[in-house]
């Protein structure tokens, strides 16, 4: 069986604090290192997105590029320039790891897209440099 | 439908080495290697990406510490680090030293620090051609 994918590439910046409240200052800085910088810190995110789906036979798309930058990017907004841990509502329990981003960018996105027919998210990756990125995929099942 | 999640770490390290068979004669070397072979040895600035695939800790929000995978990879990768692999790493005596068997090595000395979370590596020899070593259930 063969599979076409179709992937954009997306970028946006934002700050971040690795802290959990529950924690003494020791263990918070013993386990999230420069992480828990107390005004946060940045990035420059990059995020790939992966659409797979049919080939509509008219147009040669599985989807129109324009779209999925319009759906993405609406998405991003909320994410750009911003201090993710309180300007956004998604990390209020939940530290914002590259991990924890990458699984809500991949939530939110798919909620987008799965209201569209015959295509799907098939993956994600967001890099936050250039040397760490995180995936997030379908499962088999 | 459940979600995988996977995070990759990037290193660098630069070697020599030189592609030779002791099996086969200089010039059988010489015609199988081509450049590869140059008798003085050559070297690349390997790029290595290692993956790690598991359940993001709820605590923590993470799949591993960083320290950890970081701790691994200097561990391997520093004692390939501005060396001749063929002359200064044991295991390159008895394996030729292309990106097949370093990536076949590298997986083998991870392993014994990350164990089963160890998903995926790719090694980029050069920025034109990488090998590549996945877990596969």
């Amino acid at each position: 069986m063969k599979q076409v994918t179709i992937s954009k590439k997306f970028e946006f910046s934002a700050s971040h604090r690795y802290w959990k409240p529950d924690w003494s200052d020791e263990k918070n800085k013993q386990v999230f290192g420069l992480c828990t910088s107390p005004y946060g810190h940045g990035h420059n995110y990059e995020l790939h997105v992966t659409v797979s789906g049919t080939v509509d036979p008219v147009t040669g798309m599985i989807i129109n590029l324009s779209t999925l930058k319009e759906i993405v990017n609406k998405i991003i907004e909320r994410f750009d320039h911003k201090f993710l841990n309180l300007d956004t509502p998604y990390f209020k329990d939940r530290v914002p790891t590259t991990e924890n981003i990458a699984l809500v960018l991949f939530e939110l996105i798919d909620e987008r897209l799965s209201k569209r027919e015959n295509i799907k998210l098939q993956k994600i990756r967001l890099y936050e440099r250039h040397d760490l990125y995180v995936d997030v995929w379908r499962g088999e099942s | 439908m459940k979600l995988q999640v996977s995070l990759s770490r990037v290193y660098r390290f630069s070697a020599a080495h030189r592609l030779h068979a002791p099996q086969m004669d200089d010039e059988g070397n010489a015609r199988l290697y081509d450049k590869c072979n140059n008798l003085n040895g050559h070297g690349h600035d390997y790029t290595l990406e290692i993956t790690i695939r598991g359940r993001i800790d709820q605590e923590t929000g993470m799949i591993i510490p960083l320290q950890d995978i970081d701790r691994a990879a200097h561990s391997v990768i520093d004692p390939l680090d501005h060396k001749h692999l063929d002359m200064e790493v044991g295991y390159f005596r008895t394996h030729r030293s292309t990106g097949e068997e370093i990536v076949q090595y590298l997986w083998d000395q991870l392993q014994n620090f990350l164990g089963d979370k160890l998903f995926k590596i790719k090694l980029w020899e050069t920025n034109n051609n990488y090998f590549e070593l996945e877990r596969k259930s």
